[in-house]
């Protein structure tokens, strides 16, 4: 944690935003920016060191003054510096731990996208005018992403869009 | 006559054939003109034909010739009977090209009649553009990335496979509150970069934009359904409403995750939340033994010798250990929840004990009293009774106040539930006013809709159809003209009518005027072989005869010139539209030119 103070206190700013960003699924910050002033070892315990303080900062809702206080042995300028970061970016970051719990369970749907296909003729077929849809969906699954690809015609289509409504609905009667 | 040339020149500059906006009647055609249009017509009809011949007349008057040779030629194979040679295109006149070009255009294929056998609909339209525009993509053969052209740009670069992936992104309307904290402010204005740079690869921006903005709105939306629906009738602000609902949500998944625990039961490490005391207790040895079972372990591989038997045993030991801790710890916990229920027991107990005491320390002071009042008991009943008047008569005035008192009040409360009520009444009138408003904005946002969909489409519509208002027209046109030639025809039959009864009539009074003529003629030549005079007057009865007849013969005569002269006026109308005159001066022109080019070959033959 003493790691920190080797540098600027406004390259710190820079710093913890740039983890924040991590945090928030957006890019880290790199390293190699930074292989001067810490080793590998160093630069993954402040990573860890901050991340941890961020997500426990606003996970539990420590009050500022807290905060301060486990970042008492570094010097007044370079807490500050961590300090304001957090209370501008608290907000994003509750978003981003809020949809980490709601990503519970053991595969959860990442990212997904489409493409409309029109099959104008096969190899036996001179001409066939069946519309296609090919899915892609990311599916995170114990932290790793799993691309799945189908491709599915108009019956199997409306039988996953209604399963999916069905689904849907589930969720509704919950609330 | 000036129909059929708007209908020509209209179909002709359909052809391709570029006719000034000045002319409009096909007399005021060039040489040129005519070439061009006949040329025009000739291709579209029969293209094989057609594609050999010059849309333009040489200047050289020979060749000139031929070309008139072989478009009338071009026009006969083609079908045309009428009169043609080459002085149709050269020495043109008004009616040979006027039946020419309507020939032609009769023959023109009918590009709406081909339209129309095929389906129709914008469906049958988008597939017919999709295939062709495939068809034309498949032509196209693939090529390096180097030498790609605008052409292959579209289909062939990398750009058309990109998929849509999502990044997160950072936006200030995002965190709504807290404006007024000047850190987030130094942060939007100096850290935080603009949305195009916040991505890894250029490709992501346009999906993470719009992948955010229609989770704003989609957010936006249910809220608002959600709001319409529920939100209205359960007469909250929408703050309340959102709390409530936060503390009703938050109640259901602790009953979900707490019925899912007891489901599930102790040992898995799975559930988060509120295991009971056993579990915690079962946790922490079962941890103990684990660290207890690794460092014996460790220990025992440093040794490195034939420690395999020993290590069973104690493995066996250990775990009969375990078991043991185990019920042990089993048995513990049945025996304090055992405790723990007898010690609620014996804790009831003493509550009530507590209570009997009060109770009866309460009825040992009352006979306290009594007793200590005996000795002068009468009095004392006396004083009591008097005491028992009064605090009765102290009741009843109390209640009379009292009924004083409750009188407005009660009719206060009525008047106030009234008021709820009636208040209640008009707010869920209101509200129902509401839904309905909100039903009819959504029903006629969505008729605008549809009625702007619609309007769209026809004018889509209207736009492709351009020729079809021409025609329309022209049917008009021809429906007023074929009225016009019905009327022209009654005209007609009515003029023939009247010239038969006139025929009749006059034929009715010549037989009358004969025989007339031949009663007076016999009865006077009768009285003439008698009387001197009336010989003489026999004599002017012949003579003023013959000279009707001759009279009547004149008259006829005359009709008969006036109508050859009418006649003749109209053929020299006919010829001097022919132009026969200038073409004349034109063919001798022409003549000349001809012999100036042969003189000049000749002399160039001579010299070669």
């Amino acid at each position: 944690m003493e790691a920190l103070g080797r540098i600027s206190a406004t390259d710190c700013v820079k710093l913890c935003h740039g983890v924040v960003d991590g945090l928030c699924g957006r890019e880290p910050p790199c390293r190699s920016d930074y292989s001067a002033t810490w080793s590998l070892e160093e630069w993954l315990q402040l990573l860890d060191y901050l991340t941890g303080l961020f997500s426990l900062a606003v996970g539990s809702n420590v009050p500022d003054e807290e905060v301060l206080v486990k970042l008492s042995d570094l010097d007044h300028s370079h807490a500050e510096a961590v300090r304001s970061v957090l209370r501008a970016r608290q907000e994003e970051i509750r978003r981003a731990l809020l949809t980490r719990t709601n990503s519970i369970s053991s595969a959860t749907l990442q990212d997904f996208d489409w493409q409309l296909k029109l099959a104008l003729s096969s190899d036996k077929i001179s001409s066939l005018n069946t519309p296609l849809l090919s899915l892609g969906l990311d599916v995170r699954e114990n932290g790793a992403l799993r691309p799945i690809t189908m491709e599915l015609n108009r019956e199997e289509l409306s039988m996953l869009v209604s399963s999916l409504e069905a689904a849907n609905k589930v969720v509704l009667q919950l609330k | 006559m000036e129909e059929v040339d708007k209908i020509l020149i209209h179909a002709l500059r359909q052809v391709g054939t570029e006719v000034g906006e000045d002319i409009d009647r096909v007399n005021q055609f060039t040489s040129e003109l005519i070439v061009e249009a006949v040329v025009k017509c000739i291709r579209v009809i029969d293209p094989g034909l057609g594609g050999a011949l010059p849309t333009s007349l040489p200047p050289g008057m020979s060749a000139r010739f031929r070309v008139g040779m072989s478009l009338a030629q071009a026009c006969q194979d083609i079908g045309y009977k009428g009169e043609i040679g080459y002085q149709t295109f050269l020495y043109s006149n008004e009616p040979e090209i006027r039946s020419l070009l309507m020939f032609l255009v009769e023959k023109l294929p009918r590009e709406s009649s081909e339209t129309s056998d095929q389906p129709t609909g914008k469906s049958a339209v988008l597939h017919r553009a999709i295939a062709a525009a495939i068809t034309a993509q498949l032509a196209v053969s693939w090529v390096p990335l180097n030498c790609r052209l605008p052409l292959h740009c579209k289909t062939q670069s990398k750009a058309a496979s990109h998929s849509f992936h999502v990044h997160p992104l950072s936006l200030p309307h995002c965190t709504k509150g807290q404006k007024s904290l000047k850190e987030v402010k130094h942060y939007q204005r100096d850290i935080l970069f603009p949305v195009t740079a916040q991505f890894p690869s250029q490709t992501s921006m346009v999906s993470s934009i719009l992948e955010q903005h229609t989770a704003e709105l989609s957010n936006a939306q249910e809220w608002d359904t959600e709001w319409k629906s529920q939100g209205l009738l359960s007469r909250l602000t929408p703050q309340e409403y959102h709390s409530r609902k936060l503390t009703r949500l938050r109640k259901r998944i602790e009953e979900q995750l707490r019925s899912a625990a007891a489901l599930g039961s102790a040992p898995s490490d799975l559930i988060l939340t509120k295991g009971t005391h056993f579990t915690h207790t079962q946790k922490f040895t079962f941890t103990q033994e684990v660290a207890a079972l690794t460092s014996p372990v460790h220990t025992g591989r440093q040794l490195e010798g034939d420690t395999q038997p020993r290590q069973q045993e104690e493995l066996a030991f250990l775990q009969q250990q375990f078991q043991q801790l185990c019920s042990d710890v089993e048995q513990i916990a049945a025996d304090m929840k055992h405790i723990s229920v007898t010690n609620a027991q014996v804790f009831d107990e003493l509550k009530q004990m507590e209570l009997d005491n009060v109770e009866n320390d309460e009825k040992m002071q009352v006979k306290k009293k009594t007793i200590d009042l005996l000795p002068d008991a009468d009095s004392n009943l006396q004083k009591l009774q008097s005491q028992v008047e009064a605090s009765a008569n102290r009741v009843v005035n109390l209640a009379s106040q009292w009924e004083k008192h409750r009188a407005p009040l009660i009719e206060e409360h009525r008047t106030l539930k009234e008021f709820c009520s009636s208040k209640d009444l008009e707010s869920s009138r209101k509200l129902s006013e509401i839904k309905s408003l909100h039903e009819k904005i959504q029903v006629a946002t969505e008729e605008a809709k549809k009625k702007e969909e619609l309007y769209k489409q026809l004018v889509t519509e209207l736009e492709s159809l351009p020729q079809d208002v021409s025609r329309s027209a022209y049917t008009q046109r021809i429906l007023e003209i074929v009225g016009n030639i019905k009327k022209q025809k009654e005209e007609i039959s009515k003029i023939l009518s009247d010239t038969k009864e006139l025929q009749k009539e006059i034929n009715s009074l010549t037989g009358k005027l004969d025989r007339s003529f031949a009663v007076t003629d016999e009865l006077v030549f009768k009285d003439a072989k008698k009387d001197e005079s009336v010989r003489k007057s026999y004599k002017y009865l012949a003579a003023l005869h013959e000279n009707c007849n001759l009279l009547i013969q004149t008259i006829e005569d005359t009709g008969t010139i006036l109508r050859e002269i009418r006649d003749l006026e109209e053929q020299i109308e006919t010829e001097n539209c022919n132009k026969t005159v200038a073409n004349l001066e034109r063919i001798l022109d022409d003549y000349k030119v001809i012999r100036q080019e042969n003189s000049t070959l000749a002399a160039k033959v001579r010299e070669g």
